[in-house]
């Protein structure tokens, strides 16, 4: 791995968390979703400063550089966290569409009972 | 048999109260609901206006959740039974009747109106794609369906109770697909039906790619792990 390589990721990791950081000031992201990229931010670090751990491993599943072990690291979280995503998405849909069906049939309950008041 | 008649409603105005008038008329033995699903027209002052029994949604919702509505309403109100009819005058609810009866005597979970049964044809790419759905649940549940696609269905108390508390249990074909499989009585009862009464429908050309893909995904690959 490149000194530059090195560099990059630990500006990367400064740069991802102080965002992190700005977003929770702004009250723009829960504690809980923050955890992710933090987490993310602390893996490129980790690299950085121990390159030898990247080097040992691309070594082990055969990668022609460590850079390219990297590349597949990143790819595989942004895609783990990009279906995660996608779940949390349906899932907020679905309670959604619960939430206003019971408005619905809520509302129609009351309605009902306040014609039955008057008749 | 309490039937309660679910009639969902978007952006309905031009044919609600025609479909909403003919059925009590036709049909004044059933209940019926017409759920408003955040319709941006006056579908909702004409629910209010005729003092039609119905509830509106406070979003825009889909087909799906709007039918889940009036399914809740049927749950706890206790019906034996629930029938999805189209608010564009498509369905006819003379129909509705031989149906009741049709699930009375087979002890069926499922009527379904089929234009096709008794050899009938749909025509072009609806023809094609029904066709396609049909020979997916003969193929995954050996259960032969001659019109999957047809909107008209009436549901038992065991399938309210599904449409109610389930995850993702939408009127579609592949909750056909999946409840023959599960071994539910599923009939079918010859229908004819009318073109819409004018409005716009709720499958628009656009949709049609995604409802195909959802519905075979769903049928050759996701029921086995729901």
């Amino acid at each position: 791995m490149s000194l530059p390589l090195q560099i990059l990721l630990i500006l990367g990791a400064v740069v991802a968390l102080a965002v992190v950081v700005q977003r929770i000031r702004k009250r723009k992201i829960l504690m809980e979703d923050a955890i992710f990229w933090v987490v993310f931010a602390l893996v490129f670090v980790v690299i950085a400063v121990f390159p030898q751990v990247a080097y040992v491993t691309s070594e082990l599943f055969g990668f022609v550089s460590p850079s390219n072990f990297i590349f597949l690291i990143i790819i595989v979280l942004l895609l783990w966290k990009v279906l995660q995503n996608s779940c949390e998405i349906s899932l907020l849909k679905h309670r959604i569409n619960e939430l206003a069906q019971e408005i619905a049939l809520k509302d129609a309950a009351s309605t009902r009972e306040d014609a039955g008041e008057d008749d | 048999m309490r039937v309660l008649v679910i009639i969902p409603a978007y952006n309905e105005e031009e044919c609600l109260a025609g479909t909403v008038d003919s059925f009590v008329k036709e049909c004044p033995q059933f209940d019926y609901l017409v759920v408003n699903d955040g319709s941006k027209d006056s579908t909702g002052d004409i629910i209010a206006k005729n003092g039609y029994a119905g509830v509106n949604l406070p979003i825009n919702t889909g087909l799906t959740s709007a039918f889940r509505t009036g399914m809740k309403y049927a749950h706890r109100n206790g019906y034996d039974a629930a029938i999805q009819f189209d608010a564009d005058g498509q369905h006819i609810p003379t129909f509705i009747a031989p149906m009741v009866e049709a699930m009375e005597r087979e002890h069926a979970d499922v009527v379904i109106a089929s234009r096709l049964v008794n050899g009938g044809k749909l025509g072009g790419m609806r023809g094609v794609g029904s066709t396609m759905i049909s020979g997916l649940i003969k193929l995954t549940s050996g259960v032969r369906i001659t019109d999957p696609t047809s909107g008209m269905r009436l549901y038992s108390a065991r399938m309210i109770r599904n449409f109610a508390k389930d995850f993702d249990y939408a009127p579609e074909p592949d909750t056909i697909a999946l409840a023959a499989r599960q071994k539910y009585a599923i009939v079918e009862v010859p229908v004819t039906m009318q073109d819409r009464q004018g409005g716009e429908s709720y499958l628009k050309l656009s949709a049609i790619v995604k409802y195909m893909a959802r519905t075979i995904l769903s049928i050759v690959l996701f029921q086995w792990f729901r």
